[in-house]
């Protein structure tokens, strides 16, 4: 122990007074701890570090999100097929011409299930194709050749309706070779075979290819396909099936 | 550099990227969309249409063979066909042809009676037929017309008569055609639709028939040689929609439409990153450089 009075005031100087003058070192009391915080500019470093992370998971689980489409309706399941229907053929067109062909009431693919009477269908006021009020019925564009006649003969449905799959829910899954039957209003059927199944974007809608003349008897069904646009409220593509009538 | 340069440069750098990054997440959507739809850009029917007939009268029956160019196995062969036969079309790729006919049971590999070579546009039709006497037949490839005037019917006359060698076809006292020789064709006329009694006449002989003609749909009519009269037979070339409805068919509202699955991780997972990058934001301000 010094007697010396200078002595004794150092005596009470903490002995870490050369660090108290360095801001970076602190003492955290009531804890035999002592932190070393590190300097402003690494602290920035790691507040921009931990800014991008935040933004970078922001922006992964989003794309996330938006990717990881869930398809409550997938389509991977086997179809219901529907029986093929039982009648008479009807004649070829070639023989048939001199009378005209019945118009036609129902429509059956057994491929996909489908069964439904046929409905008219005109134009709206802006000159597109009507389609059906309901999603459950088919419908006939009825300013185009009858099925069974020469000529491509259009047929629209429904691929769904707000809250669940339509009528031509499946018309996507046809293939070349499956059979597609018409009923005629005299009971005889029109049968056509699957010549291609195409997807187009409406703004490319090849309208000569379904609407424009054919030497032979043709059938054309319509429905929607492709992506969903939310803004707009539809489809932004139509898929078509070309089928040709068989004898 | 000074240190705190440096940092200035690093922290625009990941500022930066996390602008990409925002922005990215911002276009995702649009993206996709225009991915998805990504379809094969389908070309335009590469097909053309061939019917085959034979109207040489007095001619036997013919088998015909259709070959495409530089191969020697036949693509179709129509057999037996007759005096006054025409088949229906058939659809053929685009490109060139030969027909030959031979006398009906004659072997492929004899010398066909009449042979011929045509070239088949996509969307086209066409009608060959064999013509002319049965002592010196040739083979005619006639261009068919699918495409009508707007709420027309197009009808074009084949006299395929020996037995009157002028014929004048008549529509309702209208005159379709006068005079036409044996073994020629007249060029499509645009009709009314309607129904329509139609009479061939020759010097001696005449035949009538009642034809219904639509609109936007093309017939030929035939004159051929009956037994001791002249018959008519109406073909039809080819039909289309009355009125082609605009663009695309909004077939479809959406409810099966694959959609955002909105689970709890992911939003979880936006909202924890939202707060760390609020945190790095705070921490950045209040460790803003005192200059």
């Amino acid at each position: 122990m010094t007697t010396d009075p200078a002595g004794l005031e150092r005596h009470h100087e903490p002995p870490y007074l050369a660090d108290v003058q360095v801001p970076a070192r602190a003492r955290v009391p009531g804890l035999a701890l002592r932190i070393r915080v590190p300097g402003r500019k690494v602290q920035r470093l790691l507040a921009v570090a931990v800014l991008a992370m935040g933004l970078g998971i922001t922006a992964a689980t989003t794309v996330g999100l938006l990717s990881a489409n869930h398809d409550r309706y997938a389509l991977d399941a086997a179809p219901a097929r529907a029986p093929a229907p039982q009648g008479q053929w009807a004649a070829a067109p070639s023989e048939a011409a001199a009378q005209r062909v019945p118009a036609p009431v129902f429509l059956t693919i057994p491929a996909i299930g489908v069964r439904t009477r046929l409905i008219r269908l005109g134009l709206t006021r802006s000159g597109a194709l009507q389609v059906p009020r309901t999603t459950a019925v088919a419908g006939w564009y009825s300013d185009s050749p009858r099925p069974g006649a020469i000529g491509s003969a259009v047929i629209g449905g429904h691929v769904d309706s707000y809250v669940g799959p339509g009528i031509f829910f499946r018309l996507r899954l046809l293939h070349r070779g499956d059979r597609i039957y018409v009923r005629q209003a005299n009971g005889r059927l029109a049968v056509f075979r699957v010549n291609a199944v195409r997807r187009y974007l409406k703004a490319r809608f090849p309208t000569s290819e379904v609407y424009g003349p054919a030497p032979t008897a043709q059938l054309r069904l319509i429905t929607c396909g492709g992506t969903f646009d939310p803004a707009r409220g539809s489809y932004l593509s139509n898929v078509i099936v070309y089928a040709t009538l068989t004898t | 550099m000074t240190h705190r340069a440096r940092v200035r440069r690093i922290s625009r750098l990941l500022a930066a990227c996390a602008m990409t990054l925002a922005m990215l997440t911002v276009a995702a959507p649009a993206l996709a969309s225009a991915a998805t739809p990504a379809m094969p850009a389908t070309p335009a029917t590469l097909t053309g249409w061939l019917r085959l007939a034979n109207l040489s009268p007095g001619a036997p029956a013919f088998d015909i063979y259709l070959y495409p160019v530089g191969n020697m196995d036949a693509r179709l062969v129509l057999r037996d066909i007759s005096y006054g036969m025409v088949s229906g079309y058939e659809a053929v790729p685009a490109g060139g042809y030969t027909v030959a006919m031979r006398r009906a049971g004659q072997p492929a590999s004899s010398l066909p009676v009449l042979s011929s070579t045509i070239s088949v546009g996509a969307g086209h039709a066409y009608t060959i037929a064999s013509m002319g006497p049965s002592s010196a037949p040739r083979l005619e490839l006639l261009n068919d017309t699918l495409t009508t005037p707007k709420g027309k019917g197009l009808v074009r006359i084949i006299q395929a008569s020996l037995h009157q060698s002028r014929v004048t076809v008549t529509a309702d006292g209208h005159v379709l055609v006068r005079d036409l020789a044996s073994g020629s064709a007249t060029s499509y006329a645009a009709v009314t639709p309607r129904t329509w009694n139609v009479r061939a006449s020759g010097e001696t002989m005449s035949a009538t028939d009642r034809d219904t003609w639509a609109a936007d749909t093309s017939y030929t009519l035939v004159v051929l040689d009956g037994a001791g009269h002249l018959e008519l037979d109406c073909l039809t070339d080819g039909a289309a929609s009355k009125v082609q409805p605009a663009g695309g068919a909004a077939m479809g509202f959406g409810g099966t439409a694959p959609r955002p699955d909105l689970s709890p991780r992911w939003l979880a997972g936006m909202a924890g990153g939202g707060l760390l990058a609020a945190a790095g934001a705070l921490w950045l301000r209040r460790t803003r450089p005192v200059i």
